[in-house]
């Protein structure tokens, strides 16, 4: 393979790149890097290392166990704001995915006749019991997904419902066990769900915010600062990556295949596959090919680090309480998100790269977000806990 | 919502059985160690690794003095446990699944005095000393053999007992605050009512605690009730 990037002023200053990645098909585009050895074209090498909690993930990036992460985007905006621990400045070097989360609910809900949100907040407000929602982190794509669908449907999420971090892997047995009305989660999870029998898909996370952005890849301000080219190095490998998978069926059965590992996800490649594929089952009898289901690459356009899709999360972060005060949305985005960088390696990888910073993006509930007015977006919603402490 | 207030129960008893006041009380330790319930890839390896660090820990905790006042697994019921028993420190694995549950107790809890949570591991070799003064709630125990424990334990309750007074007086202070304005506030509205001057007003609230025998914010809440209720 050439080498494409090894020598001169632009070689890497660290050759190799200890990444952390959880075990979810959305790793897919860093563990390929590294399986299909794009990391050594680009003059790095990859050391793949599987996490057991984003809280453990984060703590080894801050301690520089690991160098970089595929990471909750939420998180890093969290841990870079001093929610629940001290200020660390973090950076965005790329989006590695968009879509292809689910919000499940259980079987037990199903059989109430509960299909949908509509038919859960009529259920919710006939009983008298307080619901429980898992998602997987505080301050995590999965907890602002669920929170937002819930309010969307007009339940309250902090004041009429519990809400509590789950374990992704431990999402369907609690599900099953009746200890949960649902929960929103990373794939292969709500597809097990699914073809379990333990709960059925009540919204995809592209039903939510189509085109979503789902994990980054996340270091801290320091690692990036201190090591520009071979983080250029490295998002120009996974870049790659995105486009082989996003390339065709026989990459992403592939891809499939390895993930389902014990080294990777460790699941059935069943659960993987399908969804990777687009092919959907809501487990209620409704079968669909997504038009736009997990993508690692999509011309590009899903791994360009909008400044508006990491503003949004620290919006909701402040619709939530998370955030105590307004924060300068968009002078903390162009900080974290280093948009410098992804440019070179696009150039590097020959990736397309919109000239735009900011999206315009229409949620579910018809609301635009285009980054333009972060505070008159976090006032506009009905349900929210600006004064809030916690979760 | 299901999360823990944790707070200072003992001292708080203390004081109403009228015994010393709450600074002057020490008390031990509540630990709590979480079970991590076995990932679905451990291998029989990894488990009997994980139940000898276990063991090494328990034993290590009892020489040193320190008592387990539970056992918890790492369920979905963790936080509500956690919660009823108000521990003031968690002992958890480092590579457990569960630390993102009790991450969600940090967020939640974060202007309560809250648990420290200690993670054990075999291979991360970490500076303790560091982590606590970079004001950190967690930090790694490497090792786990029995006389690693205690000095960790011994750092760790000295960094509890900081932060309590460091939670106590931030509590005074913001008792102060409230007082101050609910003091202004009945001030001025004597002032309106009764066509007082401010230091008048003061005076008059100043002799009305005196006779009373009540704190001034006390006197003025009172005011301001009464105001509340007749409009």
């Amino acid at each position: 393979m050439a080498h494409v990037f090894v020598a001169g002023s632009d070689r890497p200053e660290k050759t190799v790149i200890r990444a952390g990645f959880m075990p979810l098909t959305d790793c897919a585009s860093l563990v390929m890097a590294s399986v299909l050895g794009l990391d050594d074209k680009y003059g790095i090498k990859l050391e793949l290392s599987r996490q057991h909690s984003w809280s453990g993930m984060r703590d080894r990036l801050l301690q520089g166990e690991i160098d970089a992460a595929h990471v909750l985007y939420g998180l890093l905006y969290g841990v870079e704001n001093g929610i629940g621990g001290a200020a660390t400045r973090m950076a965005v070097l790329m989006n590695l995915s968009r879509n292809g989360q689910a919000v499940t609910l259980s079987r037990a809900l199903a059989r109430q006749g509960v299909t949908d949100l509509g038919t859960l907040a009529a259920a919710m407000r006939k009983n008298m019991r307080r619901f429980t929602f898992a998602h997987t982190f505080p301050t995590g794509n999965h907890a602002m997904f669920l929170y937002y669908w819930l309010a969307a449907g007009g339940i309250d999420p902090v004041r009429d419902a519990q809400l509590v971090t789950v374990p992704p892997s431990q999402m369907a047995v609690n599900l099953a066990a009746g200890h949960m009305d649902g929960f929103c989660a990373g794939e292969p999870w709500s597809a097990r769900a699914q073809l379990d029998g333990s709960g059925f898909t009540a919204a995809t996370s592209q039903d939510i915010w189509p085109d979503h952005p789902g994990k980054a890849l996340g270091t801290t301000a320091a690692f990036a600062d201190a090591h520009p080219h071979a983080c250029r190095a490295l998002v120009a490998a996974v870049l790659e990556a995105g486009r082989w998978l996003d390339e065709s069926r026989a990459h992403r059965d592939a891809a499939a295949e390895i993930l389902s590992s014990p080294a990777y996800v460790n699941a059935d490649r069943r659960a993987i596959a399908v969804r990777l594929h687009g092919e959907y089952d809501n487990g209620l009898g409704r079968r669909w090919i997504e038009p736009d289901p997990l993508r690692f690459y999509a011309g590009g356009d899903a791994c360009f680090p909008y400044l508006s899709d990491g503003m949004w999360f620290m919006t909701q972060h402040r619709r939530w309480g998370l955030l105590r005060d307004d924060v300068d949305y968009a002078a903390v985005a162009a900080r974290v998100n280093r948009v410098g960088l992804y440019r070179e390696a696009a150039v590097l990888s020959g990736t397309p790269a919109p000239a735009n910073l900011l999206r315009r993006s229409v949620l579910m509930d018809g609301k635009v977000w285009d980054g333009t007015d972060p505070e008159a977006y976090v006032s506009s919603f009905p349900i929210r806990h600006v004064a809030l402490a916690g979760v | 919502m299901l999360l823990p207030n944790i707070s200072v129960a003992g001292p708080e008893l203390a004081c109403l059985l009228g015994m010393k006041p709450p600074s002057k009380v020490q008390r031990t330790l509540r630990i709590v160690v979480v079970n991590t319930v076995p990932g679905h890839a451990a291998d029989a390896a990894a488990l009997a690794a994980q139940a000898r660090r276990n063991t090494a820990l328990r034993i290590g905790l009892l020489e040193s003095g320190y008592d387990i006042v539970a056992s918890l697994p790492a369920d979905i019921f963790l936080p509500e446990r956690i919660a009823q028993i108000q521990p003031d420190m968690i002992i958890i694995d480092s590579e457990s699944d569960a630390r993102d549950v009790l991450e969600h107790i940090v967020i939640a809890t974060r202007d309560e005095p809250r648990p420290i949570v200690l993670f054990t591991d075999d291979q991360t070799p970490s500076s303790m000393d560091a982590a606590i003064d970079a004001g950190v709630s967690a930090y790694i125990v490497a090792g786990l053999q029995a006389e690693r424990v205690k000095p960790v334990l011994d750092v760790a309750l000295m960094r509890f007992r900081r932060e309590q007074k460091l939670m106590g007086e931030l509590s005074d202070t913001r008792r102060q605050l409230a007082d101050r304005k609910l003091i202004e506030r009945a001030k001025g509205l004597l002032m309106a009512r009764n066509k007082l001057t401010e230091e008048e007003a003061y005076q008059r609230l100043r002799s009305m605690a005196m006779n009373k025998k009540l704190r001034l914010a006390d006197v003025a809440q009172r005011i301001l009730d009464v105001e509340d209720l007749l409009g």
